[in-house]
């Protein structure tokens, strides 16, 4: 079968039963996904599946044929962050950072709807993630901070 | 006047509190004093909202947990664990396991070291490891630990306080009575009987906290590692030298022959102050199979056999003057513990927290077959707190008064337990302030969004030792290039351990931030410190740092003294510049040490001993707002207004996180957390994170929190003290007291969940929204 992993190709032939989350991690070594459950419950293993959040532990890699797969590790690079890494950094919104890769594929997904998201909006959409650290209230300032970023990028 | 002659003692000793412990320890005296930085100091980086330094890497996916270590050929390790509270294990069936493609190896009791205790054929509690396989995958790993049969002779489980104050049995092999100590722990000060029978106002409560789970959302992990007769363990630790210990121990190893990592860690919040079973599986398989092996605890596993805060039932009574000055506090307690753990007492802070003449605490403490606890965030005190306060705004009530009135009345000004002043208490000004800030006097001008809702305020207080101390050890050198290295064997769990050492070492040696990196998490480079716990790494740790880099700065300036042929008592230095006083000329850092070659600068920093007779403090007041649903009986906590005095911050950025996280757990512990037990059939019933519910983001508050600007010069050189555990013990209090105030009537028992609201309800006044 073949995917798109990142802007990628690829084309692998997986047992049937592997979950992505198995085939990025265990696979493909891409470790920026975290496995905090394994059961669908924390949101840590949070992907983007034709742009559209998921849950990669209870996703299987067979169902990913043909479409597109986005990791945090397909986001950006040290040198070139994405604004939405930016904006976790200036906001401190990361503690232990377990979390932290799954919320902002989750915020990716908020502003790809909507470049101008209130804050019900937001929380809604990273409704799935879960932190135990209580980096919530700075995760929110965060991404209202990328929203912004990326308005003003996009309109100079 | 001082005898020349004799040297002072290198080694002395002093007391130090680990979570509500006192322990006298040994402690080598700084080879030169230093004077602490007073609230005055004029500080460049201590202080200063420094960006968290792996921050960004985290936000990269980049940073190595120990979960994304992959070393050569590793293969993975799935454990078995027992599925009854009680009995033994009559016979293991491996064939099915073995059998699988890319199975490699399974392990019962006869295999393991006995000092691991590992995988005991006498079964204890539920979720108990009984064996363990490692495969190619974790995936196959865990199919082929559902494989193994294990066959079990069950006996009767004892899951309460009184059943195991009345039982025959004893829960497990080794204990002498089911009861810590064999009866209850009781500490008095005053004469609580007498003051009782004298008392002007009277109030007794009944109060009830859950069984919280720690639940980082990174789970225990280990990876180890042989090379000869050496072993290299990754842990996901709060201690990397206690894990070491730990594994020495149970492998009959010497310290030099174990080396552990942890670079970076998803919490702990207590559960992972130790080596566990998943430590010593994943260390005797690797030694079996000659390669690396992995060891990650499942959702489930966690849940059940990583520790927990035990729950508490607590009956207090509190007596006081028409005026509301207390006289009498009397607290009778019970904590079912677990199967093994220390004493963790709901007591403690019912001696400390509000001025008090007399004060008796009555505790059991009982093993019961459920897994052990372990110390979580503020242990003792956050389960204690909830009664304590609720005790004290039933008093309110009685006497007609305004609760923080009664709490302003009450302060504790010095350590009342151990007969000696604080540091410094300013809880009066925390006070003051989160009044101001939540809009205290006017708050029944604020009037709920429905007629079916109902707003209501509480408040709060706390009282936590913080004063951390020795030993801890830090070296400072400097690179040819002029770039410096802070070298500790402590660790970060989230908090910001790598970020607060550089900014106090860029300090104290005058240097730029970007030139310093802290290197820790490992014990073969970095010299020993303790464990992230108790609140304690900054006061303990950031001292040491200070004095290594003021010493690697002493010699920084003998070596800039040579080369510009002036006095070094002329000398200064500021963000990386040394600079001549009366004089033009400056040089870099870089300058100097480029002079030296790869001679190298390097201070070295120990931890001194805590001052003696004084008690040193965390204290602060959260209040909280909140909005009740008389329908649904839904509790939405609205906003909580957090100020703390916690000595000098080192970052305010960071102890902000720090705090609200605190408070976001508090509010966890309130309204959702609950491990419920089927006593029966002697399980937990919260195998995941849907059943065990952790705050959302939908909901969180408002929060506003706060610190009291000032240092702590008596306490350390640094002047700071600790804010993770403080910044959780008043949260659930204050939000039960405003659910309290919003319904005219007390929810006893946390977690405030809508049944339980509605049930109290029942008893409610009737009244009617305006
Ligand atoms: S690992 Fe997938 S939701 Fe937790
Ligand atoms: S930052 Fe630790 S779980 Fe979110």
């Amino acid at each position: 079968m073949r995917l798109t992993l990142n802007g990628r190709p690829v084309d692998v032939d997986p047992p049937g039963e592997t979950t992505l989350l198995d085939f990025l991690r265990d696979h493909r070594g891409l470790t920026g996904t975290k496995r905090g459950c394994d059961r669908a419950e924390c949101g840590t293993c949070t992907v983007l599946l034709d742009g559209a959040p998921v849950y990669s532990c209870r996703t299987l890699v067979h169902r990913c044929a043909g479409r597109a797969v986005e990791t945090i590790e397909g986001l950006g690079t040290v040198d070139a962050p994405h604004l939405l890494q930016e904006a976790f950094v200036a906001e401190d919104a990361t503690q232990c950072g377990f979390c932290t890769p799954g919320q902002i594929m989750a915020a990716v997904a908020v502003l790809a709807r909507d470049a101008d998201p209130t804050d019900e909006q937001i929380i809604a959409g990273l409704s799935g993630n879960l932190c135990r650290c209580g980096t919530h209230p700075k995760i929110v300032r965060a991404v209202r901070r990328a929203a912004a970023a990326m308005r003003t990028a996009s309109h100079g | 006047m001082a005898d020349p002659t004799k040297t002072p003692p290198r080694f002395v000793t002093t007391t130090v509190e680990v979570e509500g412990r006192t322990e006298e320890r040994v402690v080598e005296v700084p080879a030169f004093p230093i004077e602490p930085w007073g609230p005055e100091a004029q500080l460049t980086h201590v202080g200063a909202r420094a960006s968290r330094v792996d921050g960004l890497l985290k936000t990269m996916g980049r940073a190595p947990y120990v979960t994304d270590v992959r070393r050569p050929n590793q293969a993975y390790a799935a454990l078995v664990r027992s599925r009854i509270a009680r009995g033994r294990v009559t016979a293991i069936d491996t064939t099915a396991a073995r059998a699988l493609p890319g199975v490699l190896d399974i392990i019962t009791h006869a295999d393991v070291p006995a000092r691991t205790r590992l995988f005991l054929p006498e079964i204890t509690y539920f979720g108990q490891p009984l064996a363990a396989v490692c495969a190619t995958t974790p995936a196959i790993a865990e199919a082929a630990a559902a494989l193994i049969r294990i066959e079990t002779e069950r006996l009767p489980h004892i899951m309460t306080v009184s059943e195991a104050e009345t039982s025959e049995t004893l829960v497990r092999p080794g204990l002498s009575h089911n009861l810590m100590g064999g009866g209850p722990k009781v500490v008095e000060r005053g004469d609580v009987t007498a003051a009782l029978a004298t008392a002007e106002v009277l109030i007794t409560r009944e109060v009830r906290t859950p069984c919280a789970l720690h639940s980082a959302l990174e789970p225990h992990a280990a990876v180890a590692e042989w090379e000869g007769d050496r072993v290299t363990v990754w842990e996901s630790t709060q201690g990397i030298f206690r894990v070491r210990d730990n594994v020495a121990k149970a492998f009959g190893l010497s310290l030099a022959q174990v080396r552990v990592i942890c670079e970076a860690m998803g919490g702990g919040f207590g559960a992972k102050n130790n080596a566990g079973a998943h430590t010593f599986v994943a260390v005797a398989f690797a030694k079996r199979l000659g390669h690396a092996v992995a060891c990650v605890v499942d959702r489930p596993g966690e849940q059940i056999d990583t520790g927990n805060r035990p729950s508490t039932w607590q009956r207090v009574t509190i007596a006081a003057t028409h005026d509301g000055q207390l006289t009498a506090i009397d607290l009778e307690a019970t904590v079912p513990l677990g199967i093994a753990g220390w004493e963790e007492s709901p007591g403690d802070i019912y001696h400390e927290l509000y001025a008090c003449p007399n004060v008796r605490t009555s505790v059991r403490i009982a093993y019961v077959n459920t897994g052990a606890m372990a110390a979580f965030r503020a242990p003792g005190h956050a389960e204690g707190s909830v009664g304590l306060e609720m005790g004290l705004n039933a008093l309110a009530q009685a006497l007609g008064i305004d609760p923080l009135t009664l709490r302003e009345r009450n302060i504790a000004t010095h350590d009342q337990r151990r007969g000696r002043p604080y540091t410094g208490n300013r809880l009066a000004e925390c006070y003051a302030e989160g009044a101001r800030r939540i809009g205290w006097t006017s708050r029944a001008t604020r009037t709920a969004s429905a007629p079916h809702r109902r707003r209501g305020f509480g408040v709060a207080s706390q009282v936590w030792s913080t004063g951390g101390g020795p030993p801890a050890y830090a070296t400072v050198r400097l690179n040819p290039d002029g770039t410096a290295e802070v070298l500790a064997g402590s660790q970060d769990l989230g908090t910001g351990t790598r970020t607060i050492l550089a900014q106090v070492a860029a300090e104290a040696l005058g240097h730029r931030l970007d030139a310093v990196r802290a290197v820790i998490g490992d014990t073969a480079t970095g010299p020993y410190n303790g464990n992230s716990w108790g609140s304690m790494t900054v006061a303990s740790l950031t001292p040491a740092v200070r004095m290594a880099a003021e010493e690697a700065r002493r010699a920084l300036l003998d070596a800039a003294a040579g080369i510009l042929t002036v006095a070094v008592d002329r000398l200064a230095t500021h963000e990386g510049r040394i600079t001549v006083r009366d004089d033009e000329r400056s040089l870099a850092f870089g300058e100097v040490t480029a002079k030296l070659g790869n001679v190298m600068i390097q201070g070295h920093g120990s931890r001194g001993p805590n001052p003696d007779a004084v008690g040193i403090v965390t204290t602060g007041a959260q209040f909280a707002e909140v909005e009740v649903d008389t329908e649904t009986g839904v509790v939405r906590v609205l906003r909580i207004v957090a100020v703390h005095d916690a000595g000098r911050i080192v970052n305010p950025t960071l102890a902000e996180s720090q705090l609200e996280g605190g408070i976001i757990q508090g509010l966890g512990y309130a309204c959702f957390e609950e491990r419920p037990l089927d006593v029966r059939m002697g399980r937990p019933l919260a195998l995941g994170l849907h059943d065990y519910k952790i705050p959302t983001h939908a909901d969180i508050p408002l929060i506003d929190g706060h610190f009291l600007e000032g240092a702590d010069p008596q306490a350390n050189t640094v002047g700071a003290r600790g804010i993770a555990e403080p910044a959780i013990i008043p949260t659930a209090p204050a939000i039960a007291g405003a659910v309290a105030d919003a319904l005219g009537v007390e929810v006893p028992d946390l977690p405030l969940t809508p049944w339980r609201v509605l049930a109290a309800l029942q008893h409610a006044p009737q009244r009617h929204s305006p």
